[in-house]
């Protein structure tokens, strides 16, 4: 069994097979409720200021669907390369809570808008493969918060009613890391599609696991415990180590696993409740919601309006014979991704094109990292790179000047040349000039001539200093090399 | 003739959050008995060749623009029938 090597487990891992499913809720972006037209958006709002009777819940309303929440869903899908459903319906689970008002949560549970479908996800120089069971539309609850030391607990419903999805996949995961590198990939497919805006600090993207673990060559599931509630791919890591560690730890002591659910408290997983059963939800067909009959023309419009997918643009790039870490490097940058595919789109030139995405993925990687950076101020473009490129291939500027450009460029429009000139970094290419140049260099220092001629070969770093000193930089330190050894040697 | 336990009793009674004396329990077994051998007759019907029937509107595809309409109802208004609130949340008995 492949295991991060921080394990918490003295057992035998490699006498386990780890079992890992993730169920996955993203916010669809919309800018209203799934079933009423209350702001989606709630961030920055007072409690229960973003509610109307529907999403509380009061007796006499009746909820209407959002239909961008379901063209939003069927992006999704196609992004997750699963079947969208022709014929999808709504139906109540029923249970009591306080932050769901009406006593029941409207979801989807035998005819998922989404069905099954395949995902590849890269993990270092490979990939591998999850399958999706489905994928369903379901609006979310309120918030509770619990005062300290209070015997009550208050209720805010303003994210009652957001339009959710739920991607359930197959446990189809077997180490901590392919589970992180699934959440990562499912973050990246609905950021480039753009069905939410997966915003993880503010719980755009919820991540449970379902972990279970077997005897090696055994082909029966353990039992699963599922865990409740990760925001990051780096929980989703450290959380299925502990539990995969756990529950060897429970076999190796000859103890049982229960099924059960638990949370994650950043350390470890705790016991939160017993599993319910899915009788005890009472599914029922919502009235109120009629079925939606997804055919082909609606599809079709849909699939139109698609932005470029991440699967089309990892391919694109991969057909350049870029290496899949630096594929991977431009694709956690959507817009950088989208810069590069440009490049590849415009820049003919074998050579060039080499030497711009190298920039992209190597020194503008690095500069998008600085602290003070914002997206808001990106203005790289292929035309300013295309002429930094040309005039790094006309020797007009040295590969550090032209990084130098770069640096700038990466918040300016300006062209590249431009800013080569008012930082004075252009390069004499005249011949002639340097020749005249290099003379009098030699003319000047006569020693330093007379030790290169004798085989000294230090004093012609002295000598191309002296040139590249007298031409204020604006040489080719190569050239200026070559034609001081020319000129000495012969 | 389907069987209705106390411990049935006890679990629906759980799943509705209301509690259910041993007196009502002793009424509820066999109503509820006799609602489950009702519905027992009707799956003895054969429905092999009919489809199922989620609805009966005939309505399909019934939906809104995703636009935001602000309620014209207040805060105060909506929370008018809230046993208790505290700045502007739902003051509830503590769960957790
Ligand atoms: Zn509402």
């Amino acid at each position: 069994m492949r295991r991060d090597r921080r394990s918490n487990s003295q057992a035998p891992e490699s006498d386990y097979t780890a079992d890992i499913g993730i169920e996955c809720h993203i916010q669809l972006k919309t800018a209203s409720k799934l079933f009423c037209s209350c702001s989606n958006d709630s961030r920055q709002e007072d409690p229960n200021t973003t509610v109307c009777p529907v999403c509380l819940g009061l007796p006499g309303t009746l909820p209407v669907l959002n239909k961008r929440a379901v063209e939003l869903a069927m992006q999704a899908g196609i992004a997750l390369n699963a079947r969208v459903a022709e014929h999808t319906k709504f139906d109540r689970k029923n249970y009591f809570y306080p932050d769901l008002p009406k006593g029941y949560q409207i979801t989807q549970y035998d005819q998922p808008i989404i069905g099954a479908g395949e995902v590849a996800v890269p993990l270092e120089n490979d990939s591998f493969s999850v399958r999706i069971v489905r994928a369903h539309m379901e609006e979310d609850a309120g918030k509770l918060v619990h005062p300290e030391s209070a015997d009550y607990s208050l209720v805010d419903l303003n994210r009652a009613g957001t339009p959710l999805l739920e991607i359930v996949s197959q446990p189809d995961m077997h180490s901590p890391a392919q589970a992180k590198a699934y959440a990562r990939e499912l973050y990246y497919r609905m950021l480039y599609v753009g069905a939410s805006d997966v915003d993880l600090y503010h719980g755009n993207m919820r991540f449970d696991l379902n972990v279970s673990v077997r005897p090696s060559g055994s082909d029966r599931f353990g039992t699963r415990t599922e865990i409740k509630n990760m925001n990051s791919f780096r929980n989703v890591e450290r959380a299925a180590d502990y539990e995969i560690g756990r529950q060897i730890q429970l076999l190796e002591n000859g103890q049982l696993v229960t099924q059960e659910t638990r949370g994650w408290d950043e350390q470890k997983t705790y016991l939160m409740r017993e599993k319910e059963e899915a009788e005890d939800y009472r599914y029922f067909p919502e009235p109120d919601i009629p079925p939606l009959e997804l055919d082909r023309s609606k599809r079709e419009q849909v699939e139109q309006e698609l932005p470029p997918l991440l699967t089309h643009v990892r391919h694109t790039l991969r057909a350049t014979g870029l290496e899949q870490t630096k594929i991977e490097a431009l694709i956690n940058q959507p817009r950088l991704a989208m810069l590069g595919l440009s490049v590849l789109e415009e820049i003919t030139d074998p050579a060039s094109r080499d030497r711009i995405v190298n920039w992209l993925t190597s020194e503008v990687v690095r500069l998008l990292r600085a602290e003070d950076f914002d997206w808001d101020d990106f203005a790289l473009s292929v035309g300013q790179l295309g002429e930094l490129s040309d005039m790094t291939a006309d020797d007009e500027l040295n590969s550090s000047a032209a990084k130098q450009v770069l640096g700038e460029m990466v918040t300016s429009p300006r062209s590249p040349r431009q800013i080569a000139e008012e930082k004075q970094l252009i390069q004499t290419s005249d011949a002639g000039e340097i020749e005249s140049i290099v003379d009098q260099v030699i003319q000047n220092n006569p020693q330093a001539a007379q030790d290169v001629r004798d085989g000294k070969s230090k004093a012609i770093g002295f000598l191309t200093g002296e040139v590249m000193k007298a031409s204020q930089g604006q040489t080719n330190p190569q050239i200026v090399k070559d034609l001081l050894e020319h000129k000495l040697n012969q | 003739m389907t069987r209705i336990s106390r411990d049935d009793i006890t679990k629906l009674g759980h799943l509705a959050r209301i509690g259910i004396s041993e007196e009502v329990a002793g009424t509820l077994a066999p109503q509820l008995e006799g609602i489950l051998d009702y519905v027992a007759q009707l799956q003895e019907v054969d429905t092999e060749a009919i489809e199922a029937t989620n609805q009966v509107t005939g309505l399909r595809d019934v939906w809104r623009e995703d636009e935001v309409i602000p309620s014209h109802y207040s805060r105060a208004e909506l929370l008018a029938n809230a046993p208790a609130t505290q700045d502007g949340y739902i003051q509830v008995r503590r769960v957790l």
